[in-house]
């Protein structure tokens, strides 16, 4: 149980939901301290992908191995943090409620939240930047600063492993460096990092490997011998632009 | 004002006043959650499916066994309904609307059996809140605090899902069991309220409530106090507008309705001073 | 902060409670002094109209149902209820007619005598539906149990004020006088009908006692019970209409308090008269002031005259 032992651990791995697979063949490693960019065009199974690091979704083939454990096990030290923009912006918590729900599984069922959450939750805040708008409505926030405070609510709960769908869409760019600040400092204290992302720039600065999932895995690897054209022409389906010498893809 | 307390020296609207308050505040309380997780159409559906339990209720044991009728059909309807939720192919909204009509015709069927029908169905539509007794006031009492300690007790996951599903998900919260239990504290609302105001009224008590103290706050705990007081505060002002047009005008309203107008008018109110709020803060002043 | 609504709420509960748990208003002493007139609530028009002639001044009736409103199911309005709690005496039609009576008794607090005013009268099963078990409530419209039911409302005056008691016993005798001239009249009337044409359909069977009385034969009734609210098949209703053509009944009568329509269909489909609107007849109840049914006496001669007309009868 040292940190060698990886985080995550895709072996052969294939998702169904019922009698339908949805992805074939997944097969990687994530070790702690490590990020991962789980690229591919929509409906290629990415989120798909990351509920099943939740346990959410059917394992019909390989396995799914994460924190040495099965996915259902391991989900106290995972986090997962969604698109802010699937969330209600009108509902009344604020910023600071917000990420305290990161501490409610800790907490345990019929207690409350004591002095330590809350300190910690506030700390969380603070480490995206955001401990001034505690009390502010989380709705009154702009997207990316609602994207910082998902993640601090995963902060909060002190993960291993953190699953991020799509977290840089439509984020400015204060936003975008606070999430990027945030996410290099649990890397460096150990936690291993998963993010779905279109952003190839993004993915080039941020992430150690990339997965690129079409339905199948198309690759794993480290990012400069991934994002490639050719694998990425195979990954969108003949759908990439190579422009500039950076590439786009749709 | 003694407008308002003169109506409730007589006992009987003393008695129909505490059931009033009493479903006020539990129906503000739970209408809260109703209005957060968007269920008045599920909320619908209990009511109407409820109906049926409180005729065989009625049928086997008279006016005492409509509790417990309402009980068990409310038990299995909301099962029901969080099954056909998870696993139904059609639409949510199909699949309740059957439900709701259905579960009401076997009602309306059941009481036209009997000679005193339009009388039984129009009491347990609208309520006969004015002969309630000490029995009914602590039947309702009991259920109202069932339904108010399990909202308490699992307060803090309920707005947690309500809030973000996906995510509660991924923390491992049992959220078809978290829905279970509360769409059993939406039905248990509907049996304490079925003797005074009825299954058609209880709707209001459901909706209107959470969604006025909506109007006036942002923040959750401060809504849910707002809730319980309009609640209350409607069924005080609807009753004593009841007995008011009824002793000095000769103008028969119907107490339940009342109560529901009275609600309504609270939440048009709630409306205005919204606006205002909202106003005042677009044009730069700070509100707390 | 949850924490605070459910005190709040305790207190306002447990200060209404304390109000309701109070001692309850209404049922006063047996005995009345003489100066004051006995307050008593009546339910319906019918028995209201007798306590008034029996009672004269010595009363202060209170009626619950109004005129044109049907007694089968009535929700009572706060008004009533508290009518009820100040109470000295509450005197009801009986058999089972006021089936919201009991219930609202009780709320309103009133603990005397329910006086039953069909006491002691033969009551009539009648045939077809089971409708209440207790038999047909509309006795009075046999002026024989009109009598009856005097006697008794004078009776519980008696009972309940003493030294009155010469004078409800006076005017209940001088009523009776006026009553059995209303039966010999309908006695007259009735003879005038051709023999054959002596056949009766209403909105709902309310006429059993009257039909008994007179010698006429109730054909049927559109609502086939003694309750006003049954819902019809379509094969009760054509059944009816066969025997409307089968007996050679000349037409078919609607009431006061309920709507025509189901009575004018029948009526139309058996290619008979229909009785309705200005002339419907008075079987629950009694009409409003000014109305030709505004006091028993008045309403059971409109139904006599309107019944013998439309048969082919002379009053």
């Amino acid at each position: 149980m040292d940190g060698s032992e990886p985080a995550l651990r895709f072996d052969h791995a294939s998702l169904a939901y019922g009698r339908v697979r949805v992805v074939e063949e997944v097969d990687g490693v994530v070790r702690p301290g490590e990020s991962v960019a789980l690229i591919g065009p929509n409906g290629a199974g990415k989120s798909t992908l990351l509920r099943a690091v939740l346990g959410l979704v059917a394992v019909v083939g390989g396995r799914i191995e994460v924190l040495g454990r099965t996915p259902a096990r391991a989900r106290r030290d995972v986090a997962y943090i969604p698109q802010a923009d699937t969330l209600d912006a009108e509902f009344p918590v604020t910023a600071g409620q917000v990420v305290l729900m990161g501490r409610y599984r800790e907490v345990g069922w019929l207690r409350r939240p004591g002095a330590r959450d809350r300190g910690i939750a506030a700390e969380a805040l603070d480490a995206v930047g955001l401990a001034d708008r505690a009390g502010d409505r989380f709705g009154t926030l702009s997207g990316g600063q609602r994207q910082r405070v998902l993640l601090a609510r995963a902060i909060a709960q002190r993960p291993r492993l953190l699953l991020l769908d799509e977290p840089f869409n439509g984020v400015d760019a204060v936003s975008q460096d606070a999430l990027l600040a945030a996410l290099a400092k649990l890397r460096a204290d150990g936690a291993a990092v998963v993010v779905s992302t279109h952003d190839l720039a993004l993915a080039h600065l941020a992430c150690d490997e990339v997965c690129l999932l079409n339905r199948h895995q198309v690759a794993f690897g480290p990012t400069e011998d991934i994002l490639t054209p050719e694998l990425l022409r195979a990954a969108y389906g003949g759908q990439a632009l190579i422009t500039d010498g950076a590439v786009v893809a749709h | 004002m003694s407008l308002l307390v003169e109506p409730f020296a007589s006992p009987f609207m003393a008695r129909a006043l505490a059931v009033a308050l009493l479903l006020g505040v539990v129906g503000g309380v739970v209408s809260v959650f109703v209005v957060l997780r968007r269920l008045a159409f599920v909320s619908d559906t209990l009511t109407h499916t409820v109906f049926p339990g409180v005729v065989v209720g009625f049928l086997v044991a008279g006016t005492n066994g409509i509790v417990w009728g309402a009980l068990a059909f409310a038990v299995l309807s909301v099962v029901l309904l969080t099954v056909l939720s998870t696993h139904a192919r059609i639409t949510e909204d199909a699949s309740l609307a059957i439900l709701l009509t259905g579960f009401f015709s076997v009602g309306v069927i059941l009481v036209s059996r009997r000679p005193s029908y339009t009388a039984d169905l129009t009491a347990f539509l609208f309520g006969r809140i004015l002969t309630v007794d000490m029995r009914q006031i602590v039947v309702t009492a009991i259920l109202g605090a069932v339904a108010l300690l399990t909202l308490a007790a699992l307060r803090k996951e309920l707005v947690f899902r309500a809030f973000d599903p996906a995510g509660a998900a991924a923390r491992g919260y049992p959220v078809v069991a978290l829905d279970l239990a509360l769409n059993l504290v939406v039905a248990l609302v509907v049996v304490a309220a079925v003797r005074a105001v009825g299954t058609v009224l209880v709707i209001a008590l459901l909706v209107v409530p959470g969604a006025a103290a909506r109007l006036l706050s942002d923040r959750l705990a401060a809504i849910v106090v707002l809730a319980a007081a309009i609640g209350a505060l409607g069924g005080w002002l609807g009753l004593a507008a009841s007995y008011q047009a009824s002793i000095e005008h000769g103008l028969r309203l119907a107490s339940g309705a009342t109560v529901v107008l009275a609600l309504v008018a609270l939440y048009g109110v709630a409306a205005a001073v919204g606006t205002v709020r909202s106003s005042a803060r677009r044009r730069g002043r700070v509100t707390p | 902060m949850r924490r605070r609504a459910p005190y709040a709420a305790a207190l306002l509960l447990a200060g209404a409670l304390a109000a309701g748990c109070g001692s309850a208003v209404g049922g006063t002493d047996a005995t009345d002094e003489s100066g004051d007139a006995v307050r008593v609530v009546a339910t319906t028009p019918v028995v209201a109209d007798f306590v008034r002639n029996v009672g004269g001044d010595r009363v202060t009736v209170t009626q619950i149902l109004k005129p044109g409103v049907d007694p089968h199911d009535y929700e009572p309005s706060p008004v009533d209820v508290k009518a009820l709690a100040d109470a000295d005496l509450v005197i009801e039609s009986g058999v089972g007619l006021e089936a919201w009576l009991d219930d609202t008794v009780q709320a309103a607090g009133y603990s005397g005598e329910v006086v039953d005013s069909s006491k002691g009268i033969n009551v009539r099963q009648g045939e077809g539906e089971e409708a209440e078990a207790g038999g047909d409530p509309h006795v009075w419209h046999d002026p024989r149990n009109a009598k009856g039911m005097v006697a008794g409302i004078a009776a519980a005056l008696g009972g309940q004020d003493p030294a009155d008691k010469a004078t409800y016993d006076r005017n209940a005798m001088a009523y009776s006088a006026k009553l059995d001239a209303l039966d010999a009249a309908n006695q007259a009337k009735i003879h005038s009908i051709p023999p054959g044409q002596r056949k009766l359909v209403t909105n709902h069977d309310a006429f059993g006692y009257y039909c008994d009385r007179y010698g006429i034969t109730f054909v049927g009734s559109v609502i086939p019970s003694f309750d006003s609210s049954a819902e019809l098949s379509g094969r009760e209703l054509s059944d009816l209409v066969a025997r409307i053509r089968s007996t050679g009944v000349k037409a078919v009568f609607s009431e006061a308090s309920l709507p025509a329509k189901t009575a004018e269909t029948v009526a139309q489909q058996a290619g008979v008269e229909v009785v309705s609107g200005e002339d419907a007849l008075f079987a629950d109840g009694l009409g409003p002031e000014g109305s030709p049914g505004a006091t028993y006496l008045q309403a059971e001669q409109h139904n006599t005259d309107t019944i013998v007309r439309a048969l082919g009868g002379r009053v």
